[in-house]
């Protein structure tokens, strides 16, 4: 169906990205993900501060007829919260990559990031 | 057999369009040797055999229609109008299933939405959960709802909790590594300082029920107070809803989450059940709130509609990760209460309660005043102990003369072997009252 | 239409009172002054004719099984008598109060202790707790009673199997009696995989939540396997009997290893749905497991019938005993069907859904092509090249005047997707089926030709498709 994969992203098997700037990590789920999900109606604030482990729990994200998880990509410290996504969740059907971000992270351990899928694994991953 | 259509001939043309010969060919998924090969041992009876059987069986009750109860206890014996029942004995309601087609179920859908708005009105809270199976079980599920919002795993419960809600919290918690604690009652009401001191930093809920067990009216709006001052919540409990057509809203008492039990709202005792539980609580925790719920919206052409919303708390959507595993509830008692509240309307349930309120301080009075009973002070609703001294000889003599005894507090409160909770509803006239009053006395 | 709040008009009312004789009583001294109300409960003013108009006319904007075929999966909409709301509500019965000494409600008594043998004969089980109000409620309940059965015995076990193919309640009624859930994937043929049982059944694992027949409607022929599999490493083995419909007279839960069970009495046996409830989710158990069954249970002795507290009960899950109504009905049916009657039931169940699959396999692939028991899952899969989706298949079927089966449900990649879920119960007749068979095929050429007309379905209800997404966005939750 041609979902958007963006060069230059780490992906996630449960359908999260992450971009990597320096030791921050902004954290947001996929093209893909937004699409199964449908209409976004919700998603949990995060506490900023919160220590997180990969795979971790980092907040719930609801549509009408759906719910999942959205895991932490990296550990780390959650120095900042996108307050815009949180206020109005449906940005992240419009926007995945972009406006539609949802966290940053301090990474506190980079080596996390090989485990990761590039863009190209990623769209083979997803292509149905 | 006469609930299947389908005649000789017609399962023979269609074994055929199916392909096989025999309906056992239908079965070979399923290992032979665990396939029965007797009739199990049922007899078969006609509807009028059926009908005798069954009424003769029922003989072997007392004649309840015509026994008026000085009971309560959580189960009351209000007049039921007619028209409720005419309501939910329309098939369009009793033979529906859950509406999960909105379109062709605005009937079950907007009834959910108007009794949300009753009980919203009468409560003061913004998400009302309109069933949950009974007082019970939704006592159970609001304490597990406070300890997953504030992620403490302690709750504290007066012991005039009834004590049937107690037991099935305690069956609800028991995997979850909760600590129950009870706080003690001092005549007749909840004790505060009791309460108080058992508070700490991993209390989720403090959980009392008004009125109580005894019928006590507790003064929640302190125990509230108490409680968000120590940063635990409060959880409401009312066992006896008629008491909010007089009472104060537990929203203007400042409650978190409320659970309560619909029954007295045009619901028949039925030996303890279908009833029908509800929910309440503040806007702001929607998602952690159990159990379904109706929404207003509109279709593509603007016409107003109802359909089940804030699904994604449910279990066929979050499957182990949902609120609850609550699907089916008691749907149509929804309706019932509807209907009755409806019925009743702002006059109505404010006079109904008072009735019920005057006429239970009446009997009490006049029993005091015969000298024979004692009993502990507090302000009650429509029930009230008091200390019996020949307990037996009162229950056969009451019996005996078409009426249900009060509750035996020994049944649950060692120490109180001697006392009985009494209960009037508007079921009980004066005259009936006098009777009693009379027949004690001697 | 309107609400009942918009019909309200000041100084009406539907109800009647008996006069307040109780002048001498000042209400000011009854109620404290920390609970004197500030603010008038505003409920609506409307006097009985207009209630009863009101509540007649949303009656018709329902649809009930006395309306016609309500093919739901999993659900078995089957046809409810009427002679049983009649015997359900004998005033000895309606008027009964739960704190009633046991020798003055004897006749209710027998009828719950009957009821329960009478479900022991069909399930194979040896002992039933009435209590619960419904099926999740039932499956909380029995899940409780293998933690208990565990925590007796000193055995840690803290996980607990459930099939992709599960009901959402069973993971749900799985954690909230403290187990974690292990999914188990579906194999080709619709089953279990047993290789992943053999590997997961391990002494952390209380055991296996099954459903059989399944949610794709097909009997586990494993299932003796699987029960060795389970036992042998000394687990449980639950069964959901939300589908028991398909079973009747043909195989008992309790002679194929099943442990412990709830049915769900508004299913198999005939208890109206109500809108949603109430039923009963009355739960059966094995020997080892009565002593776990929730307090208190009907027991019987020289005649007399009275309520026992097992040694080493879970407790209460509810206030009281049962939804007690239900029950009579599902007496009522039980002995209207008889053993003879029940066998048939099933038999015509089975025989209606096969029909069905039959004729609708080459318009709606089904997600596994092989004889089903008493239900069929189609799918919708074809048609969403045509930009048609499966729930405006379903969409369109009210304007054909059928209740839609369950869709998007049972779920799991690769073979359940875009399901169709049907079925009949054996409360249908041929010409019934032959009508909703056709229909179904109209769609399907529709679906080709005119996907439109599907995508705005229906058309011919009171209301359209609602906006499910506003619903949540802005919320109104009442008036």
């Amino acid at each position: 169906m041609g979902y958007k994969v963006i060069e230059g992203l780490y992906y996630t098997k449960n359908d999260e990205w992450v971009k990597v700037e320096g030791d921050i990590g902004t954290v947001g789920i996929t093209d893909y993900a937004q699409d199964k999900l449908g209409d976004i109606v919700y998603l949990e604030d995060i506490e900023k501060g919160n220590k997180i482990k990969a795979g971790e729990t980092l907040t719930t994200i609801e549509s009408v007829k759906a719910a999942s998880d959205i895991y932490a990509p990296v550990s780390g410290e959650v120095i900042e919260v996108n307050s815009e996504v949180i206020k109005e969740p449906s940005i992240i059907n419009k926007d995945p990559y972009g406006k539609g971000w949802i966290a940053k992270i301090k990474i506190e351990n980079p080596d996390e990031l090989k485990e990761l899928m590039k863009a190209e694994e990623y769209s083979n991953y997803r292509k149905e | 057999m006469r609930y299947i259509p389908n005649t000789k001939t017609d399962e023979e043309e269609m074994l055929k369009e199916i392909g096989v010969s025999s309906f056992n060919d239908l079965l070979k998924d399923i290992p032979e040797e665990v396939i029965l090969k007797k009739t199990l041992d049922i007899p078969t009876l006609s509807e009028e055999e059926l009908t005798e059987k069954i009424f003769k069986i029922s003989k072997k009750n007392l004649d309840f229609r015509f026994l008026k109860p000085l009971i309560g206890a959580g189960a009351y014996r209000h007049f039921v109008p007619e028209a409720v029942k005419a309501v939910i004995s329309r098939e369009e309601f009793y033979t529906s299933y859950t509406p999960y087609q909105p379109e062709i179920s605005q009937g079950n859908l907007q009834s959910m939405f108007e009794y949300q708005t009753h009980l919203s009105r009468l409560t003061g809270m913004d998400v009302i959960i309109p069933s949950i199976y009974d007082g019970a079980s939704a006592t159970a599920e609001a304490t597990l709802m406070a300890m997953r919002l504030t992620h403490k795993n302690k709750v504290i419960t007066s012991s005039l909790l009834h004590p049937h809600y107690l037991e099935t919290v305690r069956t609800y918690t028991a995997p979850h590594q909760t600590e129950i604690h009870i706080a003690e009652y001092k005549n007749g009401l909840s004790d505060l300082k009791s309460i108080e001191s058992m508070i700490d930093e991993n209390t989720a809920a403090v959980i009392v029920q008004s009125p109580n067990f005894f019928g006590g009216i507790e003064d929640i709006e302190s125990i509230a107070r108490i409680a968000h001052e120590k940063g635990t919540l409060i959880i409401q409990v009312i066992a006896e809803s008629l008491s909010l057509g007089l009472l104060k809203s537990p929203a203007e008492m400042d409650v978190d989450i409320i659970a309560g039990e619909a029954q007295s709202f045009g619901m028949d005792l039925n030996l303890g059940g279908p009833y029908n539980g509800y929910l309440g609580s503040k806007m702001k925790y929607i998602r952690q709130i159990p159990g379904r719920i109706a929404g207003e919206t509109t279709d593509k052409e603007g016409r107003r509609g109802y359909v089940m919303t804030f699904r994604a708390r449910e279990q066929d959507i979050r499957r182990e990760k949902a609120t609850s595993n609550i699907c089916s509830n008691h749907a149509l008692n929804i309706v019932a209460g509807n209907v009755y509240l409806s019925l009743l309307g702002k006059n109505g349930i404010k006079k109904i309660a008072e009735l019920n309120t005057k006429a239970t301080h009446y009997l009490r009075t006049k029993l005091i005043e015969t000298g024979k009973f004692s009993g502990f002070k507090y302000p009650f609703f429509n029930e009230f102990v008091l200390e019996v001294k020949d307990k037996e000889r009162i229950k056969d003599k009451l019996i005996n003369n078409g009426f249900i005894p009060p509750f035996d507090l020994g049944t649950y409160y060692p120490g109180l072997e001697g006392y009985m909770l009494f209960a009037v509803t508007e079921i009980l006239t004066k005259k009936d009252l006098d009777f009693i009053v009379n027949l004690l006395e001697r | 239409m309107k609400l009942i709040y918009e019909k309200s008009k000041k100084g009406r009312h539907g109800f009647s009172l008996p006069e307040d004789q109780f002048k001498e009583i000042n209400l000011k001294d009854c109620v404290p002054r920390y609970a004197k109300e500030k603010k008038e409960k505003e409920l609506p003013e409307v006097s009985e004719v207009e209630v009863i108009r009101h509540f007649t006319k949303l009656s018709k904007l329902n649809y009930g099984v006395d309306d016609g075929l309500y093919p739901l999966g999993s659900c078995t909409m089957k046809y409810n008598p009427k002679v049983n709301e009649k015997l359900a509500s004998i005033d000895n019965f309606l008027y009964a109060h739960p704190f009633t000494d046991e020798k003055y409600i004897q006749g209710s008594l027998q009828i719950m202790y009957e009821l329960g043998e009478l479900l022991s004969k069909i399930t194979g089980m040896d002992k039933f707790s009435l209590m619960p109000a419904a099926g999740a409620h039932g499956e909380l309940t029995g899940v409780l009673m293998i933690r208990k059965y565990f925590e007796d015995r000193g055995e840690k076990r803290h996980k607990m199997l459930i099939p992709d193919s599960a009901h959402g309640t069973n993971p749900a009624s799985s954690a909230m009696a403290g187990f974690k859930v292990v999914e188990v994937k579906s194999n080709e043929r619709g089953g279990v995989d047993i290789n992943e049982i053999e590997r997961l059944m391990d002494e952390d694992t209380a055991g296996l939540m099954l459903t059989n027949p399944n949610t794709v409607g097909l009997f586990d022929e494993n299932i003796l396997k699987i029960a060795k599999i389970v036992h042998s490493k000394g687990g449980l083995l639950y069964y959901d009997g939300a589908n028991l419909n398909a079973l009747l007279g043909i195989v008992r839960p309790g002679d194929i290893g099943f442990d412990v069970l709830h049915l769900n009495l508004h299913k198999t046996f005939s208890t109206p749905h109500g809108g949603g409830g109430p039923g009963a989710g009355v739960v059966g158990a094995k020997s080892h497991l009565v002593e776990f069954l929730p307090s208190p249970i009907v027991c019987t002795d020289d005649g007399k019938y009275f309520f026992e507290y097992p040694k080493k009960t879970i407790g209460r899950v509810r206030a009281f005993y049962a939804n007690f109504p239900v029950l009579v009905k599902a007496y009522a049916w039980i002995l209207s069907v008889g053993g003879k009657g029940l066998r048939q039931v099933s038999e015509a169940s089975i025989i209606n859904a096969n029909y069905i699959l039959a004729k609708l396999k080459k318009y709606y692939k089904p997600a596994y092509d092989r004889t089903c028991m008493h239900e069929c899952v189609l799918t919708g899969r074809e048609y969403k090249e045509y930009g048609v989706k499966t729930l405006d298949i379903a969409k369109r079927l009210m304007d054909y005047g059928f209740h839609p089966p369950t869709i998007y449900f049972p779920h799991f990649e690769p073979y359940a997707e875009e399901t169709i879920m049907v079925e009949p119960t054996e409360s249908e007749s041929k010409e019934t089926l032959d009508e909703f068979i056709n229909a179904m095929i109209k769609i399907a050429e529709e679906a080709k030709t005119k996907p439109d007309l599907l995508k705005e379905a229906p058309h011919n209800t009171p209301v359209g498709r609602l906006d499910e997404v506003k619903a949540v966005r802005e919320p109104k939750l009442h008036a």
